[in-house]
C-alpha cells in the first residue's frame, strides 16, 4: 500500500496517526462526493413515489407524506402504455447490442491482429463516424431507411444504432484484443487451430471484458436515443421511451406533469443502472483495457 | 459470413501462402463493419455533400446552386455565433472535466476497503442518457418546484429564486455543472486505467531517491499518462463540440439566442427552415474543422518527447 | 465457450442478413404498412395527430372506430417536434394517411403541394359557410381548398376572481384595456409576497403569438400585411403592447419565473391560485373545471390599448397528404368529426370548441359562460396568413420571441422592434 500513488497513504511512516486522519479525510471526502453524485436520481426517483400534488409542490416539499404509484399510474396514460415502450425500448436495444458485438469483435480481431492493405485507411474511416453530428446524416439515413422499407421497424431504427456504436466499439475492440499477448495464440496455431477457431476458442474469452464494455455502451446509447426514434417510427406503437418522455416533457398545453415526469425518468435511467451494476466488473476492466492501449 | 468463415477455417493448401491467406483472412474479418459503415454512414455522408450544393427543401423540389450555400454562410451571422458559443463552451467544459477527473482518479487509486464502491458510484451518472439527464436538470433548476432553489431558500443564502437559465452566464454555468455531473465518471476512469498501467517500480525509485509526493505526480504520473490524457481529451473536445441535447432541451438556445450551438444550428436549418441543403453544407463545414481539431491536439499531445 | 462461439456464428448470420436487407433495393424485409392494413370489410388509415389535444382525439377515435368499417389508426407524436416530423415524413415520401396539424401550417404544405386538394368535396358539405373562418381562410391557397377545422382555439384573458374579490376589483367587471390591466395587476400583486397580478411564457414563441398579438389587433395594429408579405413591426402598436408588458415586468407585476416558462408550466402557474390574470385558450376551461375544481376563474377578452377586443383563432385543421392511400376514406372521417353530432356530443359537451360557428351555442355552453367567451373569441379572432409562419413565430430561436424578450426583459423596446422588423423581412423574401 505504501508504495501506490494515492491521495491517503501519504508517506509518513511510522506516524500511525497522520495516517488514521487521512484514511477519516479520504473516506469523508469520498462519501460527500458519492452523495453529491447520487442526489439528483434519488431525488427524482423519490420524488416520483410522492402523491402527485407534493410532486409537483412549489416550493418542493422534502420527504413525502406517505408512499404512492399514482405517478406511475399516470405516466402509464400517455400513449400506448409505458410497458409497450419499455419493450420497444429494450428490443432495439438488444438487437443494436447484438449487431454492434458481432461486428466489433470481428473488426477488432481484423484490425490488431492482421495486416491487409489500406488497413490504416479502413480504420480511419469506421471511426469517422465519432466526428459527425449525426443530425446532419439523418435525413439520407432516413431516405436510405425508406428505400429499403426498413422505416417504422425496429430492426431499422437498430441499424441506425449499430453505424453510430461502431467507431467505438471497433476501437475498444482493436484495443482489447491488442492487448492479449501473441504467445497465447502462438501456442494455439501451433496445436493446429485455425484463424476462426483461434478467435472463437481461444480469443472470444480473453477479450471478454472488452465485449462488455462494448455491448453496455451500445445497449445505453440505444436505449437513451431520441432524434433518430422520433424520425423513423411512424407508429405509436413504435415509439420508444424518450420519445414518451418528450411527450410528459412537453405537457398538457402549459399544464406540465412534474410527477410523471419524474416516474418517467426513474423508468428510463433504472434500467440502465442495474444493467451496468450488474456488468461494472466487466465494464470497467474493458474500458480500462482498452483505453490504456489508446 | 457463411462464405468468409468457410474460407477461413480451411487450413492451407496449395497457391496461396500463409501470409497471403492470413491477409485474406484479416481482410474479411473487416469486411463486414466495412461494409456497413460505408452503406449507413460514407453514403449518406456523400449524399450530404451532395445536398450542400443545392436549394433542397424538405418539401418540393431541390435546385442546384453550386457554392452557393457556402458562400451564404459567410453572410449567416448566427451560424458564426454559434461556432464562437460552441468554443466558448467547450474551452469553459473541458477543463472542469478534466481537473476533477483527474482528482477523483487519484482519489479511487488506492486499494482501501470500499473503493469500488465509489468508483461506481461516480461513474453512475455517465450511464444516464444525456437527454434524460438534462430533462432531470431542468426540473433541478426550476425556480417553482425545483429542489435547488429550495434549499437555496431554506438554507437563506439566497431570498428569492435563482431562475438559471435565462440568463446566458447563469445557464452556461448551469449546464456545465450539469454536463460534469453527468460526464466526469467517464475521463475519471480513463485517467485511472492509464494510472494504473503504470508500474509501481517507478514510483518506488523515486520515493528512494527522496521525490515528494508531488514531485512523483508532477515527474512520473503527468508525463506517463500523455497518451491518455491525448485520448480523454480528444475524445471530450469532440463531444463538447457536437453539444446538442442539453441547449436543446435546457435552454431551447436560449435567451434570445444566445445558446445556439453549431449542431442546433444544423439542426435548425435542416428541421426547422427545411433548408436540408444549407444544413448539410453547415454539417460538412464543422466536419472539416472537427477533423482539424483532431489532428491538431493528437499532434500537439504526440510530438512532444515522451518520457 | 463451446456455447459462446455458437452464439456468435448465430450472431454474424443475423448480422449478415441484417446486412443484406440493407444493401439491395428490393429487401423483403419486415415492413410494417404504414397503415395498409386491410380490416373486415374496411380499411386501416394511419392518422397523425400531436399530444396538446390527444385526450379529446383518442376519444373521437375510439368512437368512430366503433361505429364504422373503416378503421383509424392513431399516432400522437410530441407537439414540439411534430413539424419535425411530419416534414421528415413527408419529404421522404412516407406520409400518413390523414393528418392534424396547427392551421397556420397548412399554407406552407399547401405552399409545397404536399396537401390533396379536398375544394369539391368541402364545398359539398352543407355547412361549409359555417365552418371556423380562420381555418377555411388558412386552408385555402391559390383558391383551392386543402383542408377543413378539426380543432378550435380562441385565446382570451383568463382572471382568478378570488383574488380579484381579495384585491377590492369587481370580479364580475374585468379589466377592458391595458390601463385597466396593469391596475389590477398591480393591486393584486399587492396581496402578497408570493401572490403576482400576471403571468406570460417568457420563453415560449408560439404561447405569445396567442396571447400576445390580439393585443396589437385589439389596438388596430398589425405584424403582417393582409396578404401576408411585408413585416409592419414598426406599426405603433406593435412597440406599445411591447411596452405595456415592458412597464408591467419592471414594475413586479409578473413572477419573474415566467421569464424562463417555455410553455410548459403556465398553466400550472395559473391552478397554484396565485396568478391574477393569464392569456390564454379553451383547453384551460376543462383542465382547471376537472383538476382545480376550487379556483374561481373568469373568462373576458383580450384587450387593445383604449378597448376593443380581439382573439387569435387557433387550433388544428385536419388534410389528407398528397400521399395518402386512402384520401376518399379519410374524407369520409373528416366529414363525420365536422357533423352536428359529433360537434356537440364530443366537442362542446367535453368542453371543447366546435368548428362550426352555428354550434358556438348550444345546450352545454349555455351552462359555462366561460366557454360562450372563448368561442366568441374564436369567431372574431384572426391568424396570420404567411407560408413561412414556424420561422417567425413558432421557432423558439426565431425573430418573435426575440424581440419580445428583448423589449420586455432587457427593456430595449425600440432596439427589439427594428431588429425583428429586419429579420422578418428577411425571412419573408425567402432569404
Amino acid at each position: 500500500m505504501e508504495t501506490t500513488l494515492e491521495g491517503v497513504t501519504i508517506h509518513s511512516p511510522g506516524s500511525r496517526i497522520r495516517r488514521r486522519a487521512g484514511l477519516i479525510a479520504w473516506y469523508a471526502i469520498a462519501i460527500i462526493l458519492a452523495a453529491l453524485f447520487l442526489f439528483p436520481i434519488f431525488w427524482s426517483t423519490l420524488t416520483s413515489v410522492k402523491p402527485p400534488a407534493e410532486a409537483s409542490a412549489a416550493p418542493p416539499t422534502y420527504l413525502p407524506s406517505s408512499i404512492t404509484f399514482d405517478n406511475y399510474i399516470k405516466l402509464n396514460k400517455y400513449g400506448a402504455g409505458i410497458a409497450r415502450y419499455i419493450f420497444n425500448s429494450a428490443s432495439v436495444a438488444l438487437i443494436t447490442v447484438f449487431g454492434t458485438i458481432v461486428l466489433s469483435t470481428l473488426a477488432g480481431y481484423g484490425f490488431s491482429r492482421f495486416h491487409f492493405p489500406a488497413k490504416n485507411v479502413l480504420f480511419i474511416m469506421v471511426l469517422a463516424a465519432l466526428m459527425i453530428p449525426f443530425q446532419s446524416i439523418l435525413t439520407p439515413l432516413f431516405l436510405l431507411m425508406s428505400m429499403v422499407k426498413l422505416q417504422n421497424t425496429l430492426i431499422g431504427l437498430a441499424l441506425v444504432y449499430i453505424t453510430f456504436q461502431l467507431p467505438f466499439g471497433v476501437f475498444m475492440m482493436r484495443n482489447t484484443f491488442d492487448t492479449v499477448p501473441r504467445e497465447i495464440e502462438e501456442a494455439a496455431l501451433l496445436d493446429g487451430a485455425s484463424t476462426w477457431q483461434m478467435l472463437t476458442r481461444v480469443m472470444l474469452v480473453l477479450v471478454r471484458p472488452g465485449i462488455i464494455t462494448v455491448a453496455v455502451y451500445a445497449f445505453l446509447n440505444a436505449w437513451n436515443e431520441f432524434l433518430a426514434a422520433l424520425i423513423i417510427m411512424t407508429q405509436e406503437a413504435n415509439f420508444t421511451l424518450p420519445i414518451m418522455l418528450t411527450s410528459v416533457r412537453s405537457g398538457y398545453y402549459g399544464a406540465i406533469d412534474w410527477g410523471a415526469l419524474q416516474a418517467g425518468i426513474t423508468v428510463t435511467i433504472l434500467p440502465c443502472i442495474i444493467l451496468f451494476l450488474l456488468l461494472q466488473r466487466y465494464y470497467m476492466q474493458g474500458l480500462m483495457g482498452g483505453a490504456v492501449k489508446g | 459470413m457463411a462464405t468468409a468463415s468457410s474460407v477461413i477455417v480451411k487450413p492451407a493448401r496449395r497457391g496461396a501462402t500463409l501470409s497471403q491467406q492470413r491477409m485474406i483472412a484479416g481482410f474479411l474479418f473487416v469486411l463486414p463493419a466495412v461494409l456497413f459503415t460505408l452503406a449507413m454512414f460514407i453514403f449518406p455522408l456523400i449524399m450530404t455533400g451532395w445536398m450542400s450544393l443545392h436549394n433542397w427543401p424538405l418539401l418540393g423540389q431541390a435546385t442546384f446552386l453550386g457554392l452557393q450555400n457556402y458562400v451564404d454562410m459567410m453572410n449567416d451571422r448566427q451560424f458564426w455565433a454559434s461556432l464562437w458559443f460552441t468554443t466558448q463552451y467547450t474551452l469553459l467544459v473541458t477543463p472542469p472535466i478534466f481537473i476533477l477527473a483527474f482528482v477523483l482518479a487519484l482519489l479511487v487509486n488506492t486499494a482501501l476497503r470500499g473503493v469500488g464502491v465509489f468508483r461506481t458510484i461516480y461513474f453512475i451518472p455517465v450511464v444516464i442518457g444525456l437527454g434524460t439527464s438534462s430533462l432531470l436538470w431542468v426540473w433541478l433548476l426550476n425556480d417553482r418546484v425545483g429542489i435547488i432553489n429550495g434549499i437555496l431558500l431554506d438554507l437563506n443564502l439566497i431570498q428569492r429564486p435563482i431562475i438559471w437559465l435565462v440568463d446566458k452566464n447563469l445557464a452556461m454555468f448551469a449546464i456545465i455543472v450539469s454536463i460534469v455531473w453527468k460526464t466526469v465518471g467517464f475521463s475519471m476512469i480513463l485517467l485511472l486505467a492509464g494510472m494504473q498501467a503504470i508500474p509501481d517500480e517507478l514510483y518506488q525509485a523515486a520515493e528512494v531517491d527522496g521525490a515528494s509526493y508531488w514531485q512523483r505526480l508532477t515527474h512520473i504520473m503527468m508525463p506517463l499518462l500523455r497518451s491518455t490524457f491525448a485520448l480523454a481529451l480528444v475524445l471530450s473536445v469532440i463531444g463538447s463540440y457536437l453539444a446538442f441535447d442539453q441547449f436543446y432541451i435546457m435552454t431551447r438556445g436560449g435567451p434570445q439566442n444566445q445558446t445556439i450551438t453549431a449542431v442546433y444550428w444544423i439542426f435548425n436549418n435542416s428541421f426547422t427552415y427545411y433548408k436540408l441543403g444549407y444544413g448539410a453544407a453547415l454539417s460538412i463545414v464543422l466536419l472539416v474543422i472537427l477533423g482539424v481539431l483532431s489532428i491538431i491536439q493528437l499532434r500537439v499531445l504526440r510530438d512532444e518527447t515522451t518520457y | 465457450m463451446q456455447r459462446l462461439s455458437k452464439l456468435l456464428v448465430v450472431l454474424s448470420l443475423i448480422a449478415a442478413l441484417a446486412l443484406a436487407a440493407c444493401t439491395p433495393p428490393a429487401a423483403p424485409a419486415g415492413e410494417q404498412a404504414t397503415g395498409g392494413g386491410q380490416a373486415a370489410g374496411g380499411v386501416t388509415m394511419s392518422f397523425w395527430t400531436r399530444d396538446s389535444n390527444q385526450a379529446q382525439v383518442r376519444a373521437l377515435v375510439d368512437a368512430w372506430n366503433e361505429s364504422h368499417p373503416n378503421k383509424i389508426e392513431i399516432t400522437v407524436i410530441p407537439a414540439s417536434e411534430y413539424m419535425t416530423k411530419v416534414g421528415a415524413s413527408v419529404g421522404a415520401g412516407a406520409p400518413p394517411d390523414l393528418m392534424a396539424v396547427d392551421l397556420i401550417y397548412v399554407p406552407q404544405f399547401a405552399a409545397a403541394s404536399q396537401l390533396t386538394d379536398i375544394t369539391d368535396l368541402a364545398k359539398g358539405l352543407p355547412y361549409f359557410e359555417q365552418l371556423s373562418p380562420s381555418h377555411v381562410r388558412l386552408a385555402t391557397y391559390d383558391g383551392k381548398i386543402f383542408g377543413l377545422p378539426f380543432n378550435a382555439e380562441g385565446s382570451y384573458l383568463m382572471y382568478n376572481k378570488g383574488l380579484f374579490e381579495q384585491a377590492g376589483l369587481d370580479p364580475e367587471n374585468p379589466p377592458k384595456t391595458w390601463g385597466e390591466i396593469a391596475d389590477a395587476a398591480a393591486k393584486i400583486r399587492a396581496l402578497g409576497d408570493d401572490i403576482y397580478g400576471f403571468y406570460f411564457s417568457g420563453s415560449c414563441a408560439g404561447c405569445n403569438a396567442f396571447t400576445f398579438m390580439p393585443l396589437i389587433w385589439a389596438s388596430g395594429g398589425d405584424v403582417l400585411s393582409d396578404d401576408g408579405s411585408t413585416a409592419t413591426l414598426t406599426d405603433p402598436n406593435v412597440a406599445a403592447a411591447l411596452e405595456f408588458y415592458r412597464q408591467m415586468w419592471a414594475d413586479d407585476l409578473i413572477p419573474p419565473g415566467a421569464q424562463a416558462d417555455t410553455g410548459t408550466d403556465f398553466a400550472n402557474a395559473f391552478t397554484t391560485g396565485k396568478i391574477g390574470m393569464v392569456g390564454t385558450g379553451a383547453f384551460a376551461i376543462n383542465n382547471i373545471k376537472t383538476n382545480f375544481p376550487e379556483i374561481e376563474f373568469g373568462a373576458t377578452f383580450l384587450p387593445g390599448a383604449e378597448g376593443g377586443a380581439s382573439s387569435f383563432a387557433g387550433g388544428d385543421s385536419i388534410a389528407i397528404p398528397a400521399g395518402s392511400k386512402y384520401p376518399n376514406e379519410a374524407f369520409e372521417f373528416i366529414q363525420w368529426a365536422t357533423s352536428d353530432e359529433v360537434q356537440l356530443e364530443y366537442y362542446a359537451k367535453l368542453n371543447n370548441l366546435p368548428v362550426r360557428t352555428d354550434l358556438a351555442e348550444n345546450e352545454y355552453f349555455a351552462a359555462d359562460p366561460r366557454l360562450t367567451v372563448a368561442a366568441e373569441a374564436m369567431a372574431m379572432g384572426k391568424t396570420p396568413y404567411t407560408v413561412v409562419y414556424n420561422q417567425l413565430f413558432n421557432d423558439p430561436n426565431g425573430p418573435w420571441l426575440k424581440m419580445i424578450q428583448t423589449a420586455v426583459f432587457d427593456g430595449r423596446v425600440e432596439e427589439a422592434v427594428n431588429t425583428a422588423q429586419e429579420e422578418f423581412t428577411k425571412i419573408l423574401s425567402g432569404q
